[in-house]
């Protein structure tokens, strides 16, 4: 077997294949949730910042909300009935201390996650959230199985995904 | 059971009554932002058919001149061939506008579908500011406006100084900036570019002596579809996703933006861009390389 292409996700994108894929990615306070289809075994994953989209700026994959919509809408174009898929989460550490709800955003981008997927009534096969810590995983689209590493709070954090807006958008919930 | 006394009664009875006004109160702030909310999408619906009427305005018609400008070149006569280059010279505006334009919106797709991935390269930064400027000059002179660059950045011994960064999206951003100066600069007035390297990597400003920006509107800036002229007879162009882009631009490419407006003063926008990693491929290295390896405990 050849060795599958890999690919890096950004912040704000989302990316499915039905070829091979290693996708990685690093999280911090973002949360990433992965598709997979068991009849078609194939996957995709998005990576977001922010909860809800709130009317500002362009409706990009940045949030949640949008994130999680425009995934299953990308895996259903490539093919794939919403009752075949299983999701898994990750991400959404709080990086940065933080006391007030509102600037918890890891905990209410994992919240967005949950009540989105019960919604569409996907399972939750597994998760990995929450915490303190930032998250490396690679996520394997043909099985999809995901690995994940912690990252030390020590380590710097290079990607641009861990740094919070400076101006954090507080979302109507 | 035990019986409660008269005092208990009243003390738990005044709890409840408080648990209730709380919860209304409650209610009442989220009923606010639910009210907020609705505002949005209607605003969000009146949006979309303004950007289908815009579509007809801003497309069509431009189009619709090309077309009946290059007919008329065919069919010109041999003595009238000085007419072609006026003809030409409009052509290439209607051409040029509608392609800035339909390169927005495809940028503002792109970034909407998470399809949107940083292309680093080693860019000529002088060459490449001066290429927008350049492609802007035709619809500066509209207006009598001229651009006045200044660089302040180390140079290597070509004269050429190189930074590692996605070609394409900067001068996406650039364009924006400058397409923005260009119209709502007053007649006759100067579009100061500068560009200046910082220990944080490279920022550009882009200087206008125009309309001033109001307080109201720099509050939803950076949002899709709002321009700060909305009327329908306004001769600026535009959908209104200019600086939306500029901003989704930046946050891939982990820069930032701010801007200063002060009635009959500049307005100024300055962004910041810091250097990429060495390629592509270093960013993600740390990803790839063996140090990689997970326990059994680390597999979902």
């Amino acid at each position: 077997m050849t060795d599958p292409s890999t690919h890096f996700l950004y912040p704000s994108t989302l990316f499915a294949s039905r070829e091979p894929f290693i996708v990685n990615t690093i999280l911090g306070s973002c949360v990433a949730v992965c598709f997979y289809d068991t009849a078609l075994h194939f996957g995709g994953i998005n990576h977001y910042m922010l909860p809800f989209w709130n009317g500002q700026g362009l409706a990009s994959p940045k949030f949640g909300n949008i994130a999680i919509e425009k995934l299953l809408e990308k895996m259903q174009s490539l093919g794939c009935l919403q009752s075949n898929l299983i999701a898994k989460v990750f991400g959404g550490g709080n990086i940065i201390e933080a006391t007030t709800a509102q600037f918890m955003i890891g905990d209410r981008n994992i919240a967005v996650a949950l009540d989105m997927l019960r919604e569409m009534r996907i399972q939750i096969v597994s998760q990995s959230v929450g915490g303190n810590l930032g998250r490396k995983i690679q996520f394997d689209t043909t099985t999809g199985e995901i690995k994940q590493k912690y990252i030390e709070k020590q380590q710097p954090i290079n990607v641009s995904n861990v740094k919070l807006n400076p101006n954090p958008i507080i979302n109507n919930r | 059971m035990n019986k409660l006394t008269d005092q208990e009664l009243i003390d738990e009875l005044r709890i409840r009554m408080m648990e209730n006004k709380r919860a209304l109160e409650e209610l009442k702030s989220l009923n606010e932002k639910l009210k907020s909310v609705n505002k949005k999408l209607e605003e969000s619906e009146a949006l979309k058919s303004h950007f289908i009427s815009n579509i007809t305005n801003e497309i069509v018609n431009p189009f619709a001149s090309i077309l009946g400008l290059s007919k008329s070149i065919l069919s010109v006569n041999k003595e009238n061939w000085k007419k072609v280059f006026t003809m030409v010279a409009l052509i290439h505006t209607e051409a040029f506008s509608l392609d800035f334009q339909l390169k927005n919106i495809f940028a503002a797709a792109k970034i909407e579908a998470g399809e949107v991935y940083p292309e680093i390269g080693k860019v000529d930064i002088q060459n490449l500011v001066r290429s927008v400027t350049d492609s802007f000059r035709i619809e500066a002179q509209k207006k009598k406006a001229v651009f006045d660059l200044k660089f302040d950045i180390p140079v290597g011994e070509d004269n050429i100084f190189y930074y590692k960064t996605d070609p394409e999206k900067l001068k996406l951003i650039l364009s924006n900036l400058i397409s923005n100066a260009v119209k709502f600069s007053f007649d006759e007035g100067t579009i100061a570019v500068r560009i200046w390297t910082e220990n944080q990597g490279l920022s550009f400003s882009v200087t206008d002596h125009g309309v001033e920006i109001s307080e109201e509107f720099k509050k939803e800036i950076f949002d899709r579809f709002k321009r700060a002229d909305t009327s329908i007879t306004s001769l600026n162009r535009g959908h209104g996703l200019g600086l939306s882009i500029i901003k989704s631009l930046l946050d891939l490419l982990g820069g930032n933006i701010d801007f200063k407006s002060e009635k009959d003063k500049e307005t100024i926008f300055i962004i910041n861009i810091p250097e990429a990693a060495e390629d592509e491929d270093s960013f993600t290295s740390s990803l790839n390389g063996n140090e990689m390896f997970f326990g059994d405990n680390e597999v979902f």
